[in-house]
């Protein structure tokens, strides 16, 4: 173990601390609004604090570290590209300012006002679905940091996860998104002191100059042998990179996250109106280059400290290289602080998580089947049993599911089962009058069939064989609007074509 | 150092550190003032609600 008594001192107050916190609200939990929106009394800079802790988890550390480690600062690419998205809806209001305004919980219960109970009801179950195997393998990759960071035996991984996932279920069940947005605000501190600390210690160590030489030089070395997998350091459109392709299939990827990822959602449909809301978006959106590009500097510094000092070492990997360089770098203290910020990142990103997809499961599966609605008490007793399905899910999928590719491709394909379909649903549903029913069970269909599809193939084939991520995402968003269209314009006319916007 | 790339990663790159630095006391000072008038309005709500079911016993 690489930690000293002042490192396990500053986790043991945080974790403490926040425990206490996020129960501490429990005593304010009334009803189901109040435990999945939190009243809705949500202002700008709270809602700023809870959508970055919760945008940014251990997971999103590792993963976009993994990007610095093969692609360099390249793979930061993508922060941009999710940072000009926040931007574009936050000034024009896509999208979210009608969701916003319609007062609903939760995306699908738009659909029932807009389409019927039944496309609400598989829109919740494909949001769920895409949800929670998006999540199943935030455990893994926080367990993998926590294992190379401190050292501790690899055999403790599940222990330690399975114990930080109960903390996390034990103030999410209790205080909802009230216990959520508290616990987040103190993540989002801790989180930021943690990585810009760690961001300047990583520069300090490895060096400006030698970090942008180590690249080049190993990007020119790999060119000279004829390597065909060495990306391009800092050129993201260069084909031995991402590529332009790519590049296009994240533009629209990112733009539907914004609008119809569920967890960044529900923060817009917290706040107090949609003006709010668009202020929000605006002011976080240059927040998501740094999620991208600080631990990608990680990463990158990683690549080459370990390139100038032998190679990796055997047992380590692009994922896990950066939290091992990281226990190289940080002097005891610093430590404890970015594992104390890294649990904290993880402990904000689950619960919120958690609350989301239990909040869709609930809202958008559970109630549309029941013939009465359910007491108050009932309401949040059967929200708060879901909680604990889903914790109970995530420790057995994440523990034996093995992903095909790196964990961004996993993440951003898993996520596209419903973000392809759901973001035809809505642009459709809140700017297309002509749109109906038929071609939202359509989108919602062939929106799944791309995603499900690389995950299946992915899981069997050969490596070389294997579906590259941009088809299999940029075929589902093809597929779900195609549905669409064709699905209206081939059936009826909605009875109310006239008003295209529920607000 | 004079590739294009490079200097627009440096941008970013150095621009972020002093944005999340700025971010945490920024908004660490503003959402914890949101913090106390949200514990506030809870409060006085939840004490709206046991009065009015005190007076319907």
């Amino acid at each position: 173990m690489t930690l000293a008594l002042i490192d396990w001192i500053i986790i043991a107050v945080y974790i403490v601390g926040c425990l206490s916190a996020g129960l501490w609200m429990r005593r304010f939990v009334r009803s189901v609004d109040d435990f999945t929106v939190a009243g809705r009394e949500v202002h700008v800079n709270l809602g700023i604090a809870s959508l970055a802790a919760t945008e940014l988890g251990l997971v999103t550390v590792m993963y976009t570290a993994q990007l610095g480690y093969e692609k360099g600062f390249a793979g930061a690419i993508i922060g941009v590209i999710m940072a000009i998205a926040f931007l574009f809806v936050g000034s024009t209001g896509f999208v979210i300012e009608p969701l916003r305004n319609a007062g609903v919980m939760t995306i699908p219960e738009l659909f029932e006002k807009r389409f019927s109970t039944r496309v609400r009801w598989l829109a919740g179950v494909f949001v769920a679905l895409g949800g929670l195997l998006n999540m199943g393998i935030f455990l893994r990759l926080g367990g993998d940091f926590l294992v190379h960071v401190t050292g501790m035996p690899g055999s403790w991984l599940e222990s330690v996860m399975t114990i930080l996932l109960g903390l996390v279920l034990l103030y999410t069940v209790f205080g909802g998104m009230l216990s959520v947005l508290i616990t987040d605000y103190l993540q989002f501190l801790v989180v930021g002191v943690g990585i810009v600390v760690t961001s300047v210690l990583v520069l300090r160590h490895i060096g400006w100059g030698n970090l942008i030489d180590g690249l080049n030089s190993a990007w020119a070395a790999n060119q000279a042998a004829g390597a065909k997998a060495a990306a391009h350091p800092f050129n993201p459109a260069h084909p031995s990179n991402f590529g332009w392709g790519y590049l296009a299939w994240q533009f629209v990827f990112q733009l539907a996250v914004v609008t119809t990822w569920q967890t960044t959602i529900s923060r817009v449909l917290a706040t107090k109106d949609s003006g709010t809301a668009k202020q929000m978006y605006r002011r976080v959106s240059f927040y998501f280059v740094g999620r991208f590009l600080l631990p990608g500097l990680w990463g990158a510094a990683a690549f080459v400290y370990f390139t100038q000092h032998g190679g990796l070492p055997s047992g380590l990997d692009s994922s896990t290289a950066m939290p091992r360089y990281l226990g190289v770098v940080l002097p005891a203290g610093f430590l404890g602080l970015i594992i104390a910020a890294m649990i904290a990142a993880e402990m904000s990103t689950v619960s919120g998580y958690m609350l989301t997809w239990a909040t869709v499961i609930y809202n958008d599966i559970i109630t549309p089947c029941l013939k009465q609605p359910l007491r108050p008490k009932s309401q949040l007793f059967l929200t708060r049993s879901i909680l604990f399905a889903i914790a109970a899910f995530l420790l057995f999928y994440g523990l034996w599911y093995k992903m095909p590719g790196n964990a961004w491709d996993y993440l951003a394909v898993t996520g596209n089962i419903y973000l392809a379909s759901v973001f035809a649903l809505l642009v459709a549903g809140l700017y297309w009058p002509r749109a109906n029913s038929t071609g939202a069970y359509a989108a919602l269909i062939l929106g799944a069939v791309g995603p499900l599809t690389f995950l299946v193939v992915n899981a069997v084939v050969a490596k070389d064989r294997q579906i590259a991520p941009e088809i299999a995402g940029a075929s589902s968003f093809a597929l779900s609007f195609l549905g669409m269209i064709v699905g209206s314009l081939l059936t009826a006319a909605p009875a109310k074509a006239s008003a295209p916007n529920p607000a | 150092m004079k590739d294009p790339y490079v200097i627009c990663w440096a941008v970013l790159l150095f621009s972020s550190i002093a944005w999340y630095g700025f971010l945490v006391f920024y908004i660490g000072i503003k959402a914890g003032g949101e913090i106390r008038t949200l514990i506030k309005d809870l409060t006085a709500e939840n004490a709206r609600v046991d009065e009015i079911a005190r007076r319907d016993r």
